[in-house]
């Protein structure tokens, strides 16, 4: 090109440019404040041993990576972690897809409770967090309540490591599966009509269609829908927090939790950070493998 | 195979249509005949799909009776109805490879495995896709998506008819040409009835035994390809059917006859309908085109002429005004402005009365 195209002054490109760069300077401006210099100054922090007897940015090497490499408590807040997203993501993928089918063919009632399936979402978690607390609470709840009505005796909803865990995942799915729901029903409204006619003439049943229609054309809606919701609850903080402060023990204690603890009660700032860049690295790595996984699993290889 | 009849069949969409206008179908009978190729052709949003959806089981018809072999299907759902469908988008179960796909209906009707094998082997043949059969289904091309379409309609031993919604709409022109082509040859070698949808007068024309003329939700005509183009019943068919349209010259009364100051032809009247609208619609391809000095029957100007590959269109301006268009392969010796005579043969000058056809002496 270049030789024959229609040649431009270098004025004319500079202008442009410095017009260009200054329109993109607002922009740029806050990227760098809230991303790249938080970023920057974290890992330089990382190399620090500031903590609450000696503030400062003096330089330790890597030493804090090796003590996160030989923390197991954060480990096992990880595998926790991994355990409380997996399990809470597919229950609120299965769960929003069965409410997004049932309200998706025209039904009595369908837009109330469209309205009715997203009060969760919209509540404050904290809030939220607080009335599931009182809910869970063993003696004045009514969770133990209505179950001591069927003869169920009181259960250690908060105050055991199980139940705990499991009152974790309620609450996550309770307040996440709107999410699903909602974007599973755009995905569903959105569908075309004629692979269902297709099916009807082929003769296929309500299970075959399912399988052989619905699920492969959701197929990228569930992908985008599942990685959104993986990232946020890999961020799990808010509802450990309220519910159960990462007790009893350690076992409702998720990563941002742990760092959370080390950072903000500990005040071991440089440590906390060093073990927020692995988190970091961590969930980018995971989650990039997962979504190919997930990608070749349900639209299977491109090309 | 079976032969279908429409009788009395009609749709709306509103719960209680009052008046014609209502109606996206209005009641209609017509008659396909088992094994025939037919094309409902028409203006988007002329009910031609209302009509190719009732006939299929989608849409239940508000009015009349659907028979197959005089049983009444009216009310028979979709599944047990023994009809196939191909749509304009071509559908796939993107998952599957080509020979899963072809053996799917079979399967949802609970065939025997050796019985699919061979049926499905059988057809791949027909659609020349046996080379295809174990690739998935979604990476071949879209022509190719639509023959495994209609391959899902073609291994059903019981299939009394295809119904194809547009299926050509999407496909590259050459593939069209193609693929139409293949539609004529597996109608002869299976003599499944065809029931093609479209609004493209070529595509129709090549591709059926009689062709079915809608607008408005109203049936305009139904005949063959060359009545349809002799004898148009109406003016819209004569508009519609045909490239470029019919041309339609307005008639006055004259000494008990019709006649125009355009043309030195008259059309005498049976009957007395003195008042209403007479035109005479004349096919530009009727139109013969002379030296002015020639023996004619009117003279004009030339106006415009358009190229067409081989034939041209030339437009004349008569006495009074009056344009005329006429279909010629001399277009390339003539040039706007010159005069020329114009001859039509009085058989092929068709009085029109108020739109539709009369018959005149």
């Amino acid at each position: 090109m270049g030789a024959y195209g229609a040649p431009t002054s270098h004025r004319g490109v500079n202008t442009m440019l410095s017009s260009k760069h200054f329109f993109l300077l607002p922009a740029l401006l806050t990227l760098v404040a809230i991303i790249l210099f938080p970023l920057l100054f974290t890992i330089r922090v990382s190399f620090s041993s500031w903590d609450v007897f000696q503030s400062g940015l003096d330089y330790i090497g890597g030493k804090n990576y090796g003590r996160v490499f030989a923390d197991e408590r954060f480990w096992q807040s990880l595998g926790r972690l991994s355990l409380l997203s997996l399990i809470s993501v597919s229950l609120q993928y299965t769960l929003g897809f069965a409410l997004a089918l049932a309200v998706w063919k025209q039904v009595r009632g369908g837009r109330f409770l469209r309205v009715l399936f997203l009060i969760p979402m919209m509540t404050t978690p904290v809030v939220m967090s607080v009335i599931w607390r009182t809910v869970f609470h063993e003696s004045l709840g009514p969770a133990n309540d209505i179950l001591g009505m069927f003869g169920i005796g009181a259960v250690p909803w908060l105050s055991s490591a199980t139940g705990a865990f499991i009152s974790v995942l309620i609450v996550e799915i309770w307040q996440w599966t709107p999410f699903m729901f909602l974007l599973l029903l755009a995905g569903l409204v959105s569908l075309p009509r004629e692979p269902y006619l297709a099916a009807a003439i082929d003769g296929a049943g309500t299970w075959r269609t399912f399988w052989q229609v619905t699920f492969p054309l959701m197929a990228p809606i569930t992908i985008g829908a599942l990685i959104i919701r993986l990232i946020e609850a890999s961020k799990i903080m808010d509802t450990v927090y309220v519910l159960t402060s990462g007790g009893p023990g350690t076992a409702t204690e998720t990563s941002s939790y742990y760092i959370y603890i080390r950072g903000l009660r500990d005040f071991q700032i440089g440590y906390s950070a060093a073990l927020s860049l692995v988190y970091l690295v961590i969930m980018i790595v995971s989650l990039t493998v997962i979504a190919k996984l997930l990608l070749r699993l349900l639209v299977g290889k491109v090309g | 195979m079976a032969e279908i009849v429409l009788e009395n069949l009609g749709h709306s969409y509103l719960p209680d249509p009052k008046s014609e206008a209502d109606f996206a179908l209005k009641p209609v009978n017509l008659t396909w005949q088992d094994g025939k190729t037919y094309a409902l052709l028409g203006p988007s949003g002329c009910g031609k799909t209302t009509m190719l959806n009732i006939i299929s089981g989608i849409v239940a018809p508000s009015h009349g009776r659907l028979l197959f072999d005089g049983q009444d299907v009216t009310q028979t759902p979709t599944v047990e109805r023994n009809i196939a469908q191909v749509f304009q988008f071509p559908v796939i179960y993107s998952t599957k490879t080509v020979r899963q796909n072809l053996a799917f209906p079979l399967e949802c009707r609970g065939v025997a495995p050796e019985q699919i094998k061979a049926r499905v082997a059988e057809v791949a043949t027909l659609l020349d896709l046996d080379y295809a059969l174990d690739m998935p289904a979604r990476r071949l091309s879209a022509d190719q998506k639509q023959l495994i379409s209609l391959g899902r309609g073609l291994v059903r031993e019981d299939v009394s008819a295809i119904l194809l919604d547009e299926p050509l709409t999407v496909i590259d022109p050459q593939m069209k040409f193609m693929l139409r082509r293949k539609l004529r040859e597996i109608n002869r070698e299976t003599g499944m009835t065809m029931i093609l949808v479209t609004h493209d007068q070529s595509e129709a024309m090549s591709f059926a035994d009689e062709i079915v003329v809608m607008k408005d939700g109203l049936l305009q005509q139904s005949g063959t390809p060359a009545e349809l183009f002799s004898q148009p019943q109406n003016d819209f068919v004569g508009y519609f059917i045909g490239s470029p349209p019919m041309n339609m010259i307005t008639l006055e009364p004259r000494d008990g006859a019709l006649g125009t100051d355009a043309l030195d032809l008259t059309k005498k009247l049976t009957i007395g309908t003195a008042g209403s609208r007479h035109q005479l619609g004349i096919r530009p391809e009727h139109v013969s085109l002379v030296a002015a000095d020639a023996e004619n029957i009117g003279v004009g100007t030339i106006k415009k002429i358009e190229h067409l590959g081989v034939d041209g269109v030339v437009t004349l301006q008569l006495a009074t005004g009056v344009l005329i268009k006429a279909k010629t392969r001399n277009h390339v010796e003539m040039s706007v402005g010159q005069t020329l005579g114009v001859n039509v043969r009085t058989d092929d000058a068709l009085l029109y009365i108020e739109g539709s056809l009369a018959h005149a002496e």
